[in-house]
């Protein structure tokens, strides 16, 4: 057998594999490791920034990149700029660009040397409208430099994903009023624009809104239980047996006679540093209920006193046991009398929830006090306002009403010789009623003492 | 069975260090119309409070017919029930009509039923001459329409006895005749009447026996020609000498 023709083979075998390693070699690496892109703007519709970061390998220099976004971006306003990060340093690197359709093509001069940390940011891209996760293609133009002589190289990356929701409807509401030439002449109004800024108004709703229900749950729940707490002091109170009503007379003066503020936080903190721990929303009506029992029961005390003792001396006469006398003639005379300041009583404690917010519970203050911080503008305590008002001015126009009434049932007096309560923002006021004390105290001398907030 | 309606023996009461009551023996039978006189402070009212125990008596002992009111073991809800009292301030349910105000002990503590209540309280607001305001409130009727109802109310219990005190010195004038007019027709039907007043002509028609009481005891009991024309206590004469 013939070893020449053998041997001659093997030798340019071993020569194009030698060759073929030479120029993987020579060749750039993968060039970018690790590229990812994030957007600033969770909603999409709206111009928002997207930022680009990857590391360059350390045997090429990337010249130029080309971003391809997603079908139906707009790029016609995008701005850019680029940094390479060196540690801590940054170091501003010149580029220059143009987009066309939904690509962005930038240039880098000089280029990005290998092993540095890219940074692009690529300003006012317009996202569709449509949430979702997106694809962001990139080609990139890299120059390796490891045989002397550069050798460019064209290579593309489709790994970088980004995503976003759709606008919410209030977003899309705050959008379509960025546009209004009228909306941006009313903002720029000082007074207007820092308090009733209309696109603050439709996104501020939803998100203070569930505060509002939160306060209102716990105003459901703590109420009733100081209806029932404050008829068990009141009657405590007037009670023959002495240390009964030394419990009820403790308990309401230094409920009544301490801060609710105080009371909240003894309750959110102090109890927790003591190792209590009970969930919040129950320690929140824990403390209203706590709060108003006292004040009702003061109510509730001087409702049934106010009853004139000869209607228990007529239902005793006529037979009528201490209970029954209790439940069909004095209760029902109470119930009316004191209706309007349970009402009251009602109104401020639902305004005293706001007081949570300095525990971090997330009722409407807190809610509006999240987003006075983001925003720097004050509209969203307008909006809360707006919401305890819902529930208030109604209330305060009915206090109105059944105070009249009270006093129809009462002294005989029909309803046309009084000056008409009106309701509303401007309800009841007038010249000569500008002093609501005088109005009350006039109009409900027989019902029990008020209190004017605590 | 006893044949007084009331029987009051030895009563005393006391506010405090003061004596109110200082020994008051009293019998009522039935069907009598027994009006007390007496100046202001004598005690008068007093004494028809203690009958009902509206007024805890000190010493001394009260019988309805022949229950001993004044046995501490005595139901007093079940005694008062049978004695009705008009108040001097009318005290009628305010939150309650007319009607209601006649019915509301009527089904809560005779335990009749709503058809029952209803057309016993029309009855005798008809009676009283207030057929017409069965449904108003107390506050849309005048004093003496108030007062009547507050009769009508009494008498709706079926009573053994009716107790007034002093009820026609709240009113205006013009309107005491129509109460007056009331409990000379409940006299007339022979409803036992214990009368506290100041209107002497309602004594002299009406009465069947004057009571005149001062300083905390009775000074002299008779017709109502006895004690108005013949008075034998000075005491009576005085007062008498000063009204008229």
């Amino acid at each position: 057998m013939d070893r020449g023709p053998r041997t001659a083979r093997r030798l340019l075998l071993g020569l194009v594999l030698a060759a073929a390693m030479l120029f993987a070699v020579a060749a750039p690496a993968l060039a970018l490791t690790n590229p990812q892109v994030t957007v600033d703007q969770e909603a999409g519709g709206a111009p928002t920034r997207f930022t680009f970061v990857s590391l360059t390998d350390g045997d090429a220099s990337i010249t130029g990149m080309d971003f391809v976004f997603p079908k139906g971006f707009d790029l016609s306003k995008v701005t850019f700029d680029t940094v390479t990060l060196e540690g801590l340093i940054r170091n501003k690197v010149k580029v220059t660009g143009a987009a066309t359709g939904e690509t962005l093509s930038v240039k880098f001069d000089p280029s990005i040397a290998p092993s540095s940390t890219l940074r692009v940011q690529i300003y006012a891209v317009v996202p569709t409208n449509e949430g979702g996760t997106y694809p962001l293609k990139l080609s990139y133009s890299a120059e390796s430099t490891a045989t002397g002589t550069p050798v460019a190289t064209q290579r593309t990356d489709d790994t970088m994903k980004f995503s976003y929701r759709s606008p919410t409807i209030p977003e899309r509401m705050s959008r379509y009023l960025d546009a209004i030439p009228f909306v941006t002449q009313w903002n720029s109004v000082k007074a207007l624009g820092m308090f009733f800024k209309p696109q603050l108004i439709v996104t501020s709703v939803p998100m203070v809104i569930t505060g509002w229900f939160l306060a209102l749950a716990w105003i459901a729940f703590a109420f009733p239980i100081a209806i029932v707490g404050g008829l068990c002091f009141a009657f405590m109170k007037m009670s023959k047996v002495a240390p009964l009503r030394w419990i009820a007379a403790a308990y309401i003066n230094v409920i009544r006679g301490t801060p609710l503020f105080l009371q909240i936080f003894v309750a959110f903190i102090g109890l927790r540093i003591a190792g209590f721990r009970v969930d919040d929303n129950i320690t929140a009506v824990a403390v209203l209920a706590m709060n108003s029992s006292a004040y009702l029961a003061e109510i509730f005390r001087a409702g049934i006193q106010s009853i004139n003792k000869g209607q228990f001396e007529a239902a005793s006469s006529l037979g009528m046991n201490y209970a029954q006398s209790m439940q069909f003639v004095i209760i029902p005379q109470t119930v009316k009398r004191v209706l309007p300041t349970m009402t009251s009583e009602f109104i401020l404690l639902f305004k005293d929830t706001a007081l949570f917010a300095a525990v971090g519970r997330p009722e409407l203050m807190y809610a509006a006090q999240n987003i006075v911080a983001n925003t720097g503008n004050m509209t969203p305590f307008v909006v809360i306002a707006a919401f305890y008002l819902i529930i208030t001015i109604p209330l305060i126009n009915f206090v109105g009403r059944l105070e009249s009434k009270l006093a129809v049932s009462e002294h005989g007096e029909s309803p046309t010789d009084r000056p008409k309560r009106r309701g509303g923002l401007f309800g009841g006021w007038s010249p000569a009623s500008a002093s609501p004390e005088l109005v009350v105290q006039a109009s409900s001398a027989a019902a029990p003492p008020r209190r004017s907030g605590r | 069975m006893s044949q007084y309606i009331v029987r009051i023996e030895g009563l005393h009461k006391s506010f405090g260090k003061l004596e109110v009551l200082k020994g008051v023996d009293l019998k009522v039978t039935k069907g009598e119309v027994v009006v007390v006189l007496g100046p202001s402070g004598s005690g008068k009212s007093t004494m028809l409070r203690c009958i009902n125990k509206l007024e805890q008596p000190t010493d001394g002992k009260i019988f309805l017919e022949d229950i001993e009111i004044t046995d501490p073991k005595t139901n007093i809800n079940e005694v008062r029930e049978q004695i009705g009292m008009v108040f001097q301030s009318f005290n009628l349910f305010p939150h309650l009509t007319a009607k209601g105000n006649v019915m509301l002990a009527q089904r809560k503590v005779l335990k009749r039923d709503k058809a029952e209540a209803t057309k016993i309280a029309e009855e005798q607001l008809r009676r009283v001459g207030l057929g017409d305001k069965m449904d108003n409130f107390p506050a849309q009727l005048s004093g003496g329409q108030q007062q009547r109802v507050a009769i009508a109310r009494a008498l709706a219990m079926d009573p053994h006895v009716m107790l007034f005190d002093e009820v026609t010195s709240a009113l205006d004038p013009e309107l005491v005749r129509g109460v007056l007019d009331v409990m000379k027709g409940l006299a007339a039907a022979g409803m036992t009447m214990l009368v506290v007043t100041h209107e002497m002509g309602f004594a002299r028609d009406v009465a069947s026996r004057v009571v005149f009481m001062d300083e905390g005891v009775i000074c002299e009991e008779g017709t109502a020609e006895e004690v108005f024309d013949h008075p034998k206590s000075d005491r009576t004469k005085d007062f008498l000498g000063h009204i008229t």
